[in-house]
């Protein structure tokens, strides 16, 4: 869109435009230097930055440490550290417009039980219900975007099962929720509840909490679609490869494997550098970030991430076999995923220093114009075979990525009654080593499009043309249609 | 050993505590006129006539018996709609051996399998092999889904073996039950008391049909008997649904809500927690 078609378009609100006439601004510079291969691989959409805009000013994802926050309170924002719940909840209130995004919106709005488990003594059961309510409405109503995520667990609090009360009772697509999830801390109890309420409202999704602190320690947080980063840092930019359209480069798999893949690889790095490199230095981002100055980030917690989508038709193209119902496609993609991190990892990452100087690697889990692709490393729409079969291919290759990687896991109504077996299945995906796990049941109000949710109903009234407050339901009603998000095999019950 | 089996679901959480692998067996001992999956009641006669309807090229004639292709089969289920003999040309022979693997190869996924049918324990012995060739190599349990049309010996056998039993009673009084599954429930009220004895009567299932068995009185009485007998075993009352129904109860409508709802409510006063809703 240009200027005048932004500012004249009926179906996005004035918020909306302000964040798109701000982006126009930064694409009237030159994109950040690349080499005329790599600038070849963006044009031909091989390579493809999710619209970041061409001057990058702010990291894609931010996960300041709110609970530091918390504690010393902000000296830029002149918050004394909060003495109660009221407190706490109107700091926290206030810092979350303040946190840059790719968005503009918080990826990532903290640990909010453990944060809030600290100050519910302060005031009765009562207050902190609603004070807990109120929050959750705030965040719904100030920052109207489905990628604003937040952490609970793993261990089980009252702040925490009070969040779930409320969310369940609230049903709304904002924010999203991650429990970090492990039998050896979580509450069989909360885990069962927990199951209960995403069956019913597609969230919390299930992180394997032990897999993910094995690679980025205690302190890692959940962001925006399945990015697992750092506390205190995040990521400058995501961009990521597609898989189909470089496997349709290549002559044959060798070809694939030998030339095609390192090169595009080698390209992939040199965008995020490039991208991260301009944050650092040209936008001088840490030097003008009060989160930077006082502690709640620290570049030494910040990565890149390299994505890629589109694994199940690359195989296809190559080899005929189809992930998720020929071994050898299993076997091929553990191959291909391999290639991609040994690149990755014979470059150096700028400022990734949050993962040993390494860029990162994640599944990027799709967006709304994608089409005839698939997300990530998943198994194509439609195709999936036993959710048994699903997770154990998945899970050979999810053990690949250290920034993010999941699948949504749909069940018909039948799960409701039997939790048990929903944590049955939770559990033998874990120990395949899924490292994310939605899930989503097929009549649910809410529907999971990528890595976040929408309303069915807000969908109904998008494409209807009506302006919607949420600027991810423009996304998700276009997923919808290009991505056959509601085609995704239902795990049905006879 | 072998078996008939008329389909498996890998992943069923309405057969039984947790996460199930149901296995429905082909055959059955009673003819009820609600039946869900007549399919599976008869064994195949060899008719041919559902050869005749299959537009895909799935079924052919191979040894004497109908071949199934279920890479060509497209699911019309038009082959199951013209079979006047209650059965199926999908149900198949498996080696005990084969579905051992097949239940192993899930195992982390599994609380457990079932069994269920047809009336699964037409065929005890397959049962009983397959089930202690799976406890010898892992900690899933077994449940046998049963119409209670079980004889002495194959009851016994059953109970030294597995974890657990889902029991249908269809009707309380021997009347009605005739008139809905063609048999007596004298040996199946006889059942339901020995296995309530036991800690192992999971489950009591009664479909409410209309007209039928659906007088509060008359379950009412299941309930009293419930609880005179333990005080663990559960009751679903399931409100009847036409879905795959092949007799004239295809034209009967969906039971009530309304009225199942009053049925639930009355019944709840007796065994409370017990018993269970079904949507």
């Amino acid at each position: 869109m240009n200027v005048f078609e932004i500012i004249s378009n009926t179906n996005i609100d004035y918020k909306e435009k302000k964040h798109l006439l701000a982006q126009a601004a930064e694409n009237t510079l030159s994109y950040v230097n690349l080499s005329v291969k790599t600038e070849k691989h963006l044009k031909k959409g091989i390579l493809c930055d999710i619209f970041e805009g061409h001057a990058p000013y702010r990291p894609r994802y931010i996960l300041p440490d709110y609970e530091k926050y918390i504690e010393k309170g902000s000296e830029y924002l002149g918050i004394e550290p909060p003495k109660d719940m009221y407190e706490a909840v109107n700091a926290l209130m206030i810092i979350y417009q303040y946190v840059p995004s790719i968005t503009g919106y918080p990826v990532y709005v903290g640990q909010l039980d453990y944060i809030l488990e600290k100050f519910i003594d302060t005031v009765s059961e009562k207050e902190a219900r609603n004070l807990i309510k109120m929050l959750l409405i705030n965040i719904e109503k100030t920052l109207p975007d489905a990628f604003v995520h937040m952490n609970i667990g793993p261990k089980e609090t009252r702040a925490g099962r009070t969040i779930l009360e409320m969310e369940r009772e609230l049903k709304k697509a904002v924010p999203n929720i991650s429990l970090k999830y492990c039998k050896d801390e979580t509450s069989p109890d909360f885990a069962k509840f927990a199951a209960e309420v995403a069956l019913e409202i597609g969230k919390p999704y299930f992180v394997n909490h032990k897999e993910i602190k094995n690679i980025l320690g205690e302190n890692y947080g959940v962001a925006s679609c399945y990015n697992t980063l750092k506390i205190g840092g995040g990521s400058y930019t995501l961009v990521r490869l597609n898989l189909k359209k470089a496997a349709q480069e290549a002559k044959d798999y060798k070809d694939f494997m030998d030339n095609v893949l390192p090169n595009v690889v080698d390209s992939l790095c040199e965008v995020i550098n490039a991208r991260a490199k301009f944050i650092v230095e040209e936008a001088k981002f840490f030097e003008t970030s009060f989160l930077a100055r006082e502690g709640l980030i620290d570049i030494n917690n910040f990565t890149s991430m390299a994505g890629v989508f589109g694994l199940y038709e690359c195989i296809e193209l190559l080899t005929g076999l189809k992930l998720g119902h020929d071994e050898e496609a299993t076997k091929y993609g553990e191959e291909i995923l391999e290639k991609i991190k040994g690149v990755i990892d014979s470059i150096e990452g700028y400022g990734c220093f949050g993962t040993n100087g390494k860029i990162g690697l994640h599944a990027q889990s799709g967006i709304d114009s994608d089409i005839d692709v698939t997300a990530g490393v998943r198994i194509k729409i439609g195709n999936e075979p036993s959710i048994y079969d699903q997770v154990k291919t998945e899970g050979r290759l999810h053990r690949h990525f250290n920034t993010g990687v999941s699948d949504i896991y749909i069940f018909d109504k039948t799960a409701k009654q039997n939790i048990d077996g929903v944590i049955k299945i939770i559990d033998a995906a874990m120990k395949s080593g899924i490292k994310v796990f939605a899930l989503n049941t097929s009549d649910s109000e809410l529907i999971r499009i990528t890595g976040y949710l929408v309303k069915r109903s807000d969908v109904e009234k998008y494409n209807r043309g009506e302006v919607i407050r949420e600027d991810t339901v423009k996304l998700g009603a276009e997923s919808i249609k290009n991505n056959k998000t509601l085609d995704r095999r239902v795990r049905e019950i006879e | 050993m072998k078996g008939f089996v008329n389909r498996i679901i890998e992943n069923s959480f309405i057969d039984g505590p947790g996460n199930r692998m149901a296995i429905f067996m082909q055959g059955c001992n009673m003819a009820c006129l609600y039946c869900h999956n007549p399919e599976t009641q008869r064994m195949c006669t060899l008719c041919k006539k559902c050869l005749e309807v299959c537009s895909t090229g799935a079924l052919s004639i191979e040894e004497g018996r109908i071949k199934y292709d279920r890479k060509r089969c497209i699911g019309c289920d038009k082959c199951l709609e013209v079979c006047l003999n209650f059965s199926s040309p999908k149900y198949f022979e498996i080696e005990s051996d084969e579905l051992v693997k097949l239940i192993l190869k899930n195992e982390i996924f599994l609380d457990g399998i079932t069994f269920s049918g047809g009336e699964c324990t037409l065929q005890t012995d397959f049962i009983i092999d397959v089930v202690k060739k799976v406890k010898n190599n892992s900690s899933l349990t077994a449940f046998i889904d049963t119409n209670g049309l079980i004889n002495d010996e194959n009851l016994n056998k059953l109970i030294s073996c597995v974890d657990g039993f889902m029991l249908d009673v269809k009707a309380v009084d021997d009347y009605i039950h005739r008139a809905l599954t063609g048999v007596s429930n004298e040996l199946v009220l006889k059942n339901l008391n020995i296995l309530a004895k036991t800690d192992l009567l999971y489950e009591v299932r009664y479909v409410l049909v209309e007209g039928y068995n659906d007088s509060i009185e008359e379950i009412k009485k299941l309930a009293e008997l419930l609880k005179e007998l333990n005080d663990y075993t559960r009751l679903v009352l399931i409100p009847f649904r036409p879905l795959g129904v092949k007799t004239h109860f295809r034209n009967m409508p969906s039971f009530n809500r309304v009225k199942y709802d009053i049925i639930f409510e009355e019944v709840y006063k007796i065994l409370k927690e017990r018993l269970i809703k079904k949507d």
